[in-house]
């Protein structure tokens, strides 16, 4: 169950009741269009806003203020959906119900987050100059640090290489060369144009008082003056041109080999459900052709495993390979692909697919945080499905529509991380 | 029908049911209303470290190749009609898993629907072993990529060569997974050997969680146990000898990663014990893990605040019977710089004793932690199953954490942050 209410053109606040946890959880997502010229401010932003606020004046006050609340927590971070680069606030308290004092929590982590958000700290009408420098710093190493998990890395570097002159090729991280033409003044500007005209999701989900938190809402945005925003809409990428091949080195001891699709279904496609199954019945899960037959029957990889992004109509396979076995990898990879597409699809692998997505959608139930991410995803894909109509249309997906859907779906990129100096 | 007994926790309002079947094997029920998922896990003391030991009823130890507990693990998936486990849980919708960590193994499955289904599955195959020469063979290539895996990951490796900094000869500091040339050694008798010591039912402990009927579980829980003599004596593990000091103060490895890894720490040498001492020494140890170095610390300010750590920087205790060690990690330009200014920390507060304000505070924050675990039943029941091979009882955690004191945590402080058992491991970039 979800409600939902509109607070104005651009801020929607979701409530998600689930009293079985523990816990009341608290997203805030500031949706922007993923582009060049504002990437990397949007990846720095949070974090330096998270450095001091009218409510906590500094790093150490926030961190004493959420431990006081029994050691909530607060994070930052941006991440991507589709052509939307998204700001995130996410926060979590016990239960005030827990509360062995009988304290408001939820209503002090929602003032936290509101402050942070709407109320910073400024000198001489800026940001503070030093915050900026540091969480240029951090924003910086972490764009570098992508480099370190490798399984990760060869995955983004081949979508990357499927995305080129596409704004889903900039990373949501931002790019180092931008680091220098930001400064404590161009953030605080664009920041001051961010808040009224983005689109705003807030969700909280867990045991809190609606109305409480709705009014608190109202209350803290008074006086600023929105202009009307919309999400952008993404664009799904068709192919153009042969098979790309790339191959990078590394000193890494295995390779990691990344192979790309074109899907050519978009989100809210009726055929997306059926993608879905087909993807699973591929690459997803112990009972996936990859894994029965790159891992367990040629004993090629400790992985294999297939993934769909879904706004974009991309679905990626990943695997962890000696580097002598490319040939025969990338083979057995292509041989199932193709094995899916003749119909070469088992009762078993087709229902034990269903059950599988099924479970884990169940499992959604569970979860505060997957839960509103995938109304986030409704949201942002436009596909109008709340979680139980979404299980419906997985259950209606046939054997015979996996195979269809897959006949639209193209090989476009095969990306390797090799070691230096190895032969392939 | 066997009879379980029950226990109530009012603060946390939930109730576990439990008891000992005569086969030996230890039975957990908690039902948590309204959960979709239901989640079970079958366990047995029995990891990485357990490369030595006697048989009851033995005369001489047996001594078997490192990383033969994680590779039984892997080799229990087969079947004797040569198929694949998964695919009988994948017939359920079951989620199935496994993982052997330093102290045990587990098997385990979470599911929406047919949980008595998958939990019978879960039961039949962790009690029917089926190894064959050939098999072994084809999971060498499996587990030896599973190996080069870890050898690209710099936290996996800051991680042990921060264990061989701390310890001597304890087997903890050894990979879990072996290396190529120890599981090449592996075959098929060895996995019966260790299987018939360390999975007889008497070693072993099943935990239940989500929204079920606790008769009807422990029903199909008891038709799915198969005939079983629970051992006598206990299985006795051989360790080496570990003296107090550490290995080595620093280790350094070079890996592709953008910039420095690292993590330091203290090596526990207050050890050898479970149950409640060894609860209420973790929570005193997690409590000054915040109250020095956690977000509000005066130290976790200077250091992000002069660039020196970003916001990738963890802690935790890791408490265990034979050993126990806290660790911090993270990403930084000077790792030593860090650590020099841990240590002068500890050296600082050693003389001016601690703050019972941060105290009072932080225990607060240790609470929410405990409440906020409950939360996810995956976690939980690792967090359960961990701790009960430590004879401790996490489901009455609030009894022991009452009775922590700021006096006890000053002592704590004294017995386990000494500079003289700390160590560094470094990864550089290339």
């Amino acid at each position: 169950m979800i409600d939902s209410v509109q607070i104005n053109h651009n801020i929607t606040f979701y409530y998600i009741p689930m009293q079985k946890l523990k816990t009341t959880t608290f997203g805030l997502y500031i949706h922007r269009p993923l582009c060049e010229a504002e990437v990397t401010m949007n990846a720095v932003l949070p974090y330096v806003l998270k450095r001091g606020c009218g409510l906590c004046r500094d790093a150490a006050e926030v961190a004493r203020y959420l431990e006081e609340l029994y050691g909530a927590k607060l994070h930052v971070g941006v991440t991507k959906k589709g052509d939307n680069q998204t700001i995130v606030f996410d926060a979590e308290t016990i239960s005030d119900c827990y509360a062995p004092a009988g304290e408001q929590l939820s209503k002090g982590v929602m003032e936290l987050l509101l402050s942070i958000l709407l109320d910073p700290v400024l000198k001489d009408g800026a940001f503070d100059g030093e915050y900026v420098a540091q969480e240029k710093a951090n924003a910086a190493d972490r764009i570098e640090s992508l480099m370190n998990d490798k399984r990760a890395y060869a995955r983004m570097r081949c979508i990357e290489e499927m995305c080129k002159g596409r704004p889903y090729e900039l990373s949501a991280l931002g790019r180092t060369e931008d680091m220098d033409g930001i400064d404590a003044k161009s953030l605080y500007e664009h920041y001051k144009k961010v808040i009224p005209s983005s689109v705003i999701d807030i969700f909280v989900c867990g045991d809190a008082d609606m109305q409480l938190i709705e009014q608190t809402i109202r209350e803290k945005i008074r006086g600023i003056s929105f202009t009307d925003a919309n999400l952008t809409k993404t664009q799904i990428l068709t192919r153009d041109g042969d098979i790309k091949k790339v191959t990078e080195r590394m000193e890494v001891t295995q390779g990691k080999l990344a192979v790309g699709f074109r899907t050519n279904v978009k989100p809210a496609d009726k055929e997306f459900w059926a993608l879905v199954v087909a993807n699973s019945v591929f690459g997803a899960g112990t009972h996936s052709k990859l894994f029965n037959n790159v891992r367990e029957k040629l004993s090629l990889a400790y992985y294999a495993s297939s993934q769909i992004e879904r706004f974009n109509g991309l679905l990626v396979v990943n695997a962890g390979i000696e580097f002598s076995n490319f040939q025969k990898a990338y083979d057995e990879i292509l041989a199932q692909f193709e094995a899916v597409k003749k119909g070469e699809v088992t009762d078993m692998e087709y229902e034990s697919s269903i059950k599988t997505i099924i479970n884990s959608l169940n499992s959604y139930d569970d979860d505060q945080r997957y839960m509103r991410n995938f109304y986030l995803d409704q949201s942002i894909a436009q596909t109008g499905c709340d979680l139980e109509e979404y299980k419906a249309r997985i259950k209606a997906v046939t054997k015979q529509d996996c195979i269809d859907v897959f006949q639209k779906v193209e090989l476009d990129t095969v990306y390797f991380l090799a070691g230096e100096g190895d032969a392939q | 029908m066997m009879k379980l007994a029950k226990k109530e926790n009012q603060q946390t309002r939930e109730t576990l049911y439990f008891g000992t079947h005569p086969s030996g094997l230890k039975i957990y029920l908690m039902p948590r209303k309204g959960y979709s998922q239901n989640y079970a896990i079958f366990g047995t003391r029995y990891g990485s470290v357990d490369s030595e030991f006697v048989v009851p009823g033995d005369k001489t130890a047996t001594a078997v190749p490192d990383g033969i507990a994680h590779f039984l693990e892997h080799k229990m998936f087969d079947q004797p009609d040569g198929s694949n486990v998964f695919d009988a849980f994948s017939k359920y919708g079951g989620n199935a898993n496994a993982f052997t960590s330093f102290n045990m193994t587990a098997y385990l499955f979470s599911a929406t629907e047919y949980l008595h289904d998958n939990l019978r599955v879960l039961m039949d195959y962790v009690q029917k072993p089926h190894f064959t020469n050939e098999s072994v063979q084809k999971e060498q290539g499996i587990i030896g990529q599973e190996i080069r895996m870890y050898d690209d990951n710099a936290g996996w490796k800051v991680f042990f060569n921060f264990l061989g900094c701390l310890y001597q000869n304890n087997p903890v500091k050894k990979e879990i997974a072996g290396t190529i040339e120890s599981i090449s050694k592996i075959d098929a008798e060895l996995l019966y050997k260790c299987y018939n010591t360390f999975y007889n039912l008497s070693n072993m402990l099943l935990f239940v969680t989500g929204d079920f009927d606790v008769e009807e579980t422990l029903q199909v829980i008891e038709g799915s146990i198969i005939k079983n003599d629970p051992f006598e004596g206990r299985i006795e593990r051989i360790y080496p000898e570990e003296p107090e000091a550490v290995a080595k103060r620093y280790h350094e490895q070079k890996l592709s990663v953008s910039m420095p890894l690292f993590m330091c720490g203290f090596k526990d040498n207050d050890i050898g014990y479970g149950g409640e001492k060894l609860l209420k020494k973790t929570i005193e140890t997690e409590i000054l893990i915040e109250m020095l170095f956690g977000k509000s610390s005066e130290l976790y300010n200077t250091l992000y605040n002069e660039g020196l750590i970003n916001a990738n920087f963890n802690a935790e205790y890791n408490p265990q019977i034979d050993y126990g060690f806290t660790s911090f990690d993270g990403e930084s330009k000077d790792p030593k710089a860090v650590f020099d200014r841990m240590l002068e920390k500890v050296h600082t507060l050693r003389e001016k004793g601690l703050s019972r304000m941060d105290f009072e505070r932080i225990k607060k924050v240790i609470w929410g932690r405990y409440i906020r675990s409950y939360n996810d039943i995956e976690e939980y029941a690792h967090a359960f199953l961990s701790m009960q091979f430590a004879d401790i009882d996490y489901f009455s955690y609030d009894a022991v954490y009452k009775t922590v004191t700021f006096e006890d945590v000053e002592r704590r402080f004294r017995a386990h942050f000494d500079p003289e058992y700390a160590a560094l491991s470094v990864v550089n970039p290339v």
